[in-house]
């Protein structure tokens, strides 16, 4: 305990600082996540998801194309 | 050492244990941050330097191969970008001790989170066989049978993830990526033209063409290769197995800044490597070919090392994508996902890695495969996914009840929505220039 301590000896100590490797630190609380559930549906949440799905997927098929005329597949270049 | 008390979960409740912590004592607060900062750093410098994997080193030696130094403007651009977007995941990381595949899962529900791990396992998988064919390529180069030397690479890439040790992993993998400095030393031996390059770096210009489809599908291939969507969920996942503390945010952040600049870089210094075959007068193919030809005058040292450095970048990409799907999977599955654990105690985790390793590297000794067209491709299905991969980021970073305190600030949300249009906008330009090439004119 520190109060048992002298105080030359105590301020030694004060003065040294312990560093931890997070991997053997004790593990931190963190936010609980399933506590929490889904994120709140709002209207600008749903739009955004449903522009994603539709940008990926309309993406997705023109890099497919641009990839098939560049490889020459069809016998022609773009 | 230090203790800690430690409060046992709710099965062993009311049990309160002394828990020995190993530490480090030290005497000033420089060293402390000193060790902190070293003890912190990994993710952001693994995620940053293995972003320049086969595939980058394929697009930056094109680019300048192609335009010289003319596009180096568009790769320093990407310092901030990847920047920001590395560093929301490390705020993600931080706070919710979840990967990002987890976090989608479980805040946009079961749909979206497989919809999201689809699409991550599609293009991880597409861009470890293009690591892998680069291997293939540069072991053929470097005279070895890739029958022989792609197994072998693949068998080392598995005993690397496999030793039950995050720390031994990331000793490993921040070695190799130290590695990633000789193409300092390369661009330095092919005399680059210094003016040249500080213009192209600056001033913002195009190749006399102007804009062509080409040049368009180059610059978003950099930007698919600079920025590419399994970074989020590697550098989160990778975060929270190293079970990062809240107090680490302003190292996560210098990791991360520090593994910007040496990737952006880095880049630069490829760049100049093809700008100097273009400046010979060589036709590119691939890195490969660009080794033996600037080999051809600056010696053997530079075609050997960029050989060696293309299988590097294609290591380095491997255990860091394939990590990413592994991290993924198991945390949607619900399954043990840690680096820190035996074979024996997370058998689905280190089943998913070794298949994506195997996989990939079995795919590339079937011959035929045009290399150099597929690694560009993925480059661009990369970049034109990533805006969306944003947008789940940017409502991740915006949900308070989930981050608090380290939920995105205003001025976060301007830069994040200015970095989101101009990727939408390269995407939409090459919508545009595939469905109607005959808007831009030919180069």
């Amino acid at each position: 305990m520190a109060t048992t301590m002298n105080p030359i000896e105590n301020q030694e100590l004060s003065r040294h600082f312990v560093v931890v490797h997070p991997l053997d630190d004790v593990p931190e609380e963190k936010v609980d996540i399933e506590s929490l559930g889904p994120m709140p549906m709002t209207a600008s949440v749903r739009i955004s998801l449903l522009t994603l799905r539709a940008y990926l997927v309309l993406m997705m098929l023109l890099v497919f194309y641009r990839v098939v005329m560049l490889a020459g597949w069809f016998g022609h270049h773009s | 050492m230090n203790n800690k008390v430690l409060m046992m979960p709710a099965a062993e409740a009311a049990t309160e244990v002394v828990a020995p912590v190993r530490g480090r004592v030290v005497k000033s607060k420089w060293t402390r941050d000193l060790l902190t900062f070293l003890m912190v750093f990994g993710p952001g410098l693994i995620v940053m330097v293995a972003d320049n994997d086969a595939g980058a080193v394929s697009t930056y030696s094109q680019a300048g191969a192609q335009d010289g130094t003319r596009l180096l403007w568009v790769v320093l651009l990407l310092l901030p970008v990847t920047y920001f977007i590395q560093e929301m995941v490390v705020r993600l990381g931080i706070a919710t001790g979840k990967g990002h595949a987890a976090m989608i899962y479980q805040r946009f529900g079961k749909w979206w989170g497989l919809f999201s791990l689809v699409d991550l396992e599609l293009v991880n998988f597409l861009t470890l066989v293009t690591e892998f064919a680069a291997i293939n390529l540069a072991l053929t180069k470097m005279g070895f049978d890739p029958r022989l030397g792609v197994p072998l690479v693949a068998a080392g890439l598995l005993l690397i993830a496999v030793s039950g040790s995050y720390r031994r992993w990331e000793r490993t993998v921040v070695f190799l990526c130290l590695l990633d400095l000789a193409w300092f030393a390369i661009a330095f031996w092919v005399r680059p033209p210094i003016a040249q390059v500080v213009r192209g770096s600056l001033v913002p210009g195009l190749p006399p063409g102007g804009i062509t489809p080409n040049l368009m599908f180059l610059i978003i291939a950099i930007v698919g290769t600079t920025v590419a969507p399994w970074q989020l969920f590697f550098q989160q996942s990778c975060i929270a197995d190293k079970r990062l503390r809240f107090a680490d945010v302003k190292w996560a952040r210098l990791d991360t800044f520090l593994g910007a600049c040496i990737t952006i870089t880095v880049a630069v210094c490829m760049m100049i490597a093809g700008n100097a075959s273009l400046a010979h007068g060589f036709k590119f193919s691939d890195p490969a070919q660009m080794a033996l030809d600037l080999g051809s005058f600056a010696g053997g040292f530079v075609r050997n090392a960029i050989l060696l450095l293309m299988i590097n970048a294609a290591v380095l990409g491997t255990t860091a994508i394939s990590l990413s799907s592994a991290w993924a999977y198991g945390e949607v599955r619900g399954w043990p996902h840690s680096l820190q654990m035996p074979v024996r105690k997370a058998p689905g985790f280190y089943l998913v890695y070794l298949l994506c390793v195997g996989a990939a590297a079995g795919l590339v000794l079937i011959p035929g495969a045009p290399l150099q067209l597929i690694i560009l491709s993925v480059q661009v299905l990369a970049g034109v996914m990533l805006p969306s991969a944003i947008i789940f980021l940017q409502l991740l970073l915006n949900d308070k009840e989930l981050l608090g305190e380290y939920a995105n600030k205003p001025w976060n949300n301007a830069v994040n929505w200015t970095i989101i249009v101009v990727l939408f906008v390269l995407s939409l330009i090459l919508a545009a220039q595939v469905a109607a090439p005959n808007l831009f004119p030919a180069g």
